[in-house]
């Protein structure tokens, strides 16, 4: 029973904060709120060469061969540093593929999701925002060369960035998930931009989108389980980041109530101000507990790894937002303000609240499981 | 990270288990001779005095299988070892500060249980602020004369002896001039009144010491450093309960599962009504979230770490939890949730308080954990001055010192 992160994981977790430190600063994180992108190119590639795309793909697609655990350290560090761009969604894509693509799909895709040439994103959401993988509504039709998409996806991450679209949509033979040219004919992607300005959503309409036979991951109609296991590894994810958000903005709070002074002392001697700061350690630790306990579940194949994946993404969803909020109000004013950078992680936060599953749905999930 | 047992401890889990299933008492143990007894045969096993060391009756064993006996205890509702408080706080304090006389006198018999001990500690005019205490101890050359009142006495009626707290200089600052000394329960001069609680029982007491005798020899370190040892105390047998616990919260969540699927709101069970299922869902992410901060608890115990003030965040953490827990199971009992007796449809509630109860009872016991051993607005200064380092509050104590 070893809880701590092992030495290798550690250096993973210093040298991904060093990285970010340096080229992920809040001012960067703002220049990139005016780009079409959104995300910087030569972060890109940095990461890729870090070795971060591949993190948890096999050795023999260049990747690293680790698990979520380490996935999870990199994503709290990211949240932390609210990093705009595609890496989750295409780390996400990634795991799909590796899980049940064929050789020439994996051939095709990992070996360059992992050096940074492609990036890819999974489209998880459909009209009516259901999370339950068996909602879906987007039709797969057969077609003479293959398949043909129609439907509606939306808040799909990165989508106009990105070089693979991994959709699910529901075939003759059931729920299917397709890996779809972005460029392809009849699709129309458009941008949404939520309160988030380094979150990036796309709203995508198909109507009849060409998809060759062999787009298909797995058989068709088997995706659903496929589709749980994302949504779970996305809750997980999304719960690392908002970790990560929320230790940013504890950090923040802590500074300024060591050096902010209002009645001859520093508002952090205030019990009023102290114990809305030891209540926010709590709940930054136990979402620790809750993000790396379901990180270690999904990669030891453990029992109760869905259950936990549920919890993490419904604590840690809660914890975010207390933390994150209760940054600003023990910042006063300033943390109110555009030019502060507390609203960064607040709202990186806020974004991935409902991403992946919201609380709600991960409450229904848990006692689906629990109260048996 | 690696969260699974390793071979030896589930071995270890296997044979608790064995042992337990064989010689758990069928029947409720009555009397204190009969807790005694049942003690004694803890003890023996191996599963009493656990991380004390073997050369004073103790078993070296690990955090984590004194977690795994308690995990295993809760699991089949056994009945608790006494002396809870002399084998946690009190003896592990003899043992780095007491004598040799002191160790040789003291430690056997209240591992048996032979001699059961409290602590006299608060008074009704020092509760969080302890270093203020009243209660005196004057210097009689061989002993101390001591004349005071001690409250939230646990133990207090059946206890033998106490750990006690008193001022043996009242001319320095406050936590300058208190000694630790060992006392006699068993004198003249100690009156013990037992106090009726908010759950009609009375587990804790009220102390009086009139001309109470305690013996120079009984003097935990010097003279007016009990301050210090006091707070040395508090560092002793964190985690040791912290797997039980969570096993209690699972059989009350499975009781009240079963209760949900029997009580009906509009011709319906209450499992199948949206607004009670996410609550449900809600307080068990909440129940298993401490059971995976107990996890790291004992990891980090495990690997020899002391947590310190971070333990604050521990205690802080699981009873805010229980009231959240229980007033949430009494909302969904409706007046199921009042009863203090069990019934046929109820299964006792194991509240781990020693008292056995039903929903109602843990629901007012839930009320105690955020008050005893330092309350929750203690435990949040505590981590906040000493985890987060924020700065130290102006008060008007430090002021006058």
């Amino acid at each position: 029973m070893d809880f701590s992160f092992s030495s290798d994981q550690q250096l993973l977790k210093n040298s991904a904060r060093a990285f970010l430190d340096e080229h992920c600063k809040p001012a960067t994180v703002r220049l990139l709120w005016d780009d079409p992108r959104g995300e910087s190119e030569s972060m890109w590639k940095e990461m890729a060469q870090l070795g971060w795309l591949g993190l948890s793909l096999p050795e023999s697609y260049g990747g690293s061969g680790l698990g979520m655990v380490e996935t999870s350290i990199l994503l709290e560090e990211l949240g932390r540093a609210a990093y705009p761009g595609p890496y989750f969604p295409t780390v996400l894509a990634a795991a799909a593929v590796e899980a049940a693509g064929n050789d020439t799909q994996k051939k095709r895709w990992l070996s360059a999701i992992a050096t940074g040439e492609a990036r890819a994103t999974v489209a998880l959401l459909d009209n009516d925002l259901d999370w339950e993988p068996a909602s879906v509504t987007t039709r797969a039709e057969k077609s003479s060369k293959g398949w043909a998409l129609s439907g509606t996806k939306r808040f799909v991450p990165w989508a106009h960035v990105a070089n693979v679209l991994l959709i699910p949509a529901r075939a003759p033979e059931g729920v299917s998930l397709f890996l779809v040219d972005p460029s392809a004919a009849g699709l129309k992607l458009s941008p949404v931009q939520g309160m988030d300005l380094a979150t990036r959503w796309v709203h995508l309409e198909m109507d009849k989108v060409p998809v060759a036979s062999d787009a298909v991951l797995g058989a068709p109609g088997q995706a659903a389980s496929l589709l749980g296991d994302l949504l779970r590894r996305g809750a997980v994810g999304a719960a690392a980041e908002m970790l990560g958000a929320a230790r940013r903005c504890l950090d923040m709070a802590v500074g300024y109530a060591k050096v902010r002074e209002q009645f001859g002392q520093p508002i952090g001697s205030f019990q009023a101000i102290r114990h809305k700061c030891s209540e926010m350690l709590l709940e930054v630790e136990n979402s620790h507990s809750a993000v790396y306990y379901a990180a270690w579940a999904l990669d030891a194949k453990a029992e109760d790894a869905e259950l936990a994946a549920s919890v993490a993404k419904a604590y840690v969803a809660d914890a975010a937002r207390k933390v994150c909020g209760e940054a600003i109000q023990v910042h006063g004013g300033i943390g109110f303000t555009w030019e502060y950078d507390l609203h960064i992680y607040f709202k990186r936060a806020k974004a991935l609240e409902s991403m992946y599953g919201d609380v709600d749905y991960h409450r229904e999930q848990i006692v689906r499981r629990a109260a048996r | 990270m690696d969260l699974n047992y390793s071979p030896e401890d589930r071995e270890y889990r296997a044979t608790t288990r064995r042992w337990l299933e064989a010689n758990v008492p069928k029947q409720d143990l009555k009397t204190l001779d009969e807790r005694k007894a049942w003690h004694r045969r803890l003890y023996e096993a191996g599963y009493v005095g656990m991380l004390w060391p073997k050369e004073y009756g103790g078993w070296s064993a690990t955090p984590m299988q004194q977690a795994i006996v308690q995990d295993e205890m809760a699991r089949v509702s056994a009945p608790p070892a006494i002396n809870g408080l002399g084998i946690g706080f009190i003896g592990p304090t003899i043992i780095v500060h007491g004598t040799e006389a002191q160790k040789k006198r003291y430690l056997k018999k209240m591992l048996t249980a032979e001699e059961i001990w409290c602590q006299l500690y608060s008074e009704p005019n020092a509760g969080s602020d302890l270093a203020s205490l009243k209660t005196r101890a004057e210097d009689q050359g061989d002993h101390f004369v001591v004349n005071g009142q001690k409250i939230w006495t646990s133990s207090g009626p059946i206890a033998d002896w106490g750990i006690l707290l008193a001022r043996t200089d009242p001319k320095v600052a406050k936590h300058r001039g208190i000694s630790c000394v060992l006392l006699n329960m068993r004198q003249p001069g100690v009156e013990v009144r037992p106090l009726k609680q908010i759950t009609g029982s009375s587990l804790f007491s009220e102390v009086f010491m009139t001309n109470a005798r305690a013996e120079k020899s009984d003097l935990i370190g010097n003279t007016n450093e009990g301050w210090a040892i006091a707070q040395t105390t508090l560092g002793f047998e964190r985690g040791g309960n912290a797997l039980g616990r969570v096993t209690r919260y699972v059989t009350a969540f499975n009781q009240l599962v079963k209760a949900t699927k029997e009580l009906k709101r509009g011709g319906r069970p209450l499992i199948e009504d949206p607004a009670v299922r996410a609550r449900m869902g809600r307080i068990y992410a909440d129940l298993e979230v401490q059971r995976y901060a107990a996890l790291r608890v004992l990891s980090a115990l495990q690997k020899g770490d002391t947590p310190g003030a971070a333990s604050s965040i521990t205690k802080l953490s699981y009873t805010e939890f229980e009231k959240r827990y229980y007033e949430l199971a009494l909302e969904i009992l409706g007046p199921f949730g009042q009863l203090m007796v069990a019934r046929e449809e109820f299964e006792e509630v194991d509240t781990s308080s020693g008292e056995p109860g039903t929903f109602a009872t843990a629901f007012l016991w839930s009320r105690a954990g955020t008050i005893y051993s330092g309350s929750s607005e203690i435990q949040k200064n505590i981590i906040g001055e000493r985890v987060l380092g924020l700065p130290k509050e102006v008060r008007a104590d430090r002021l006058k010192a």
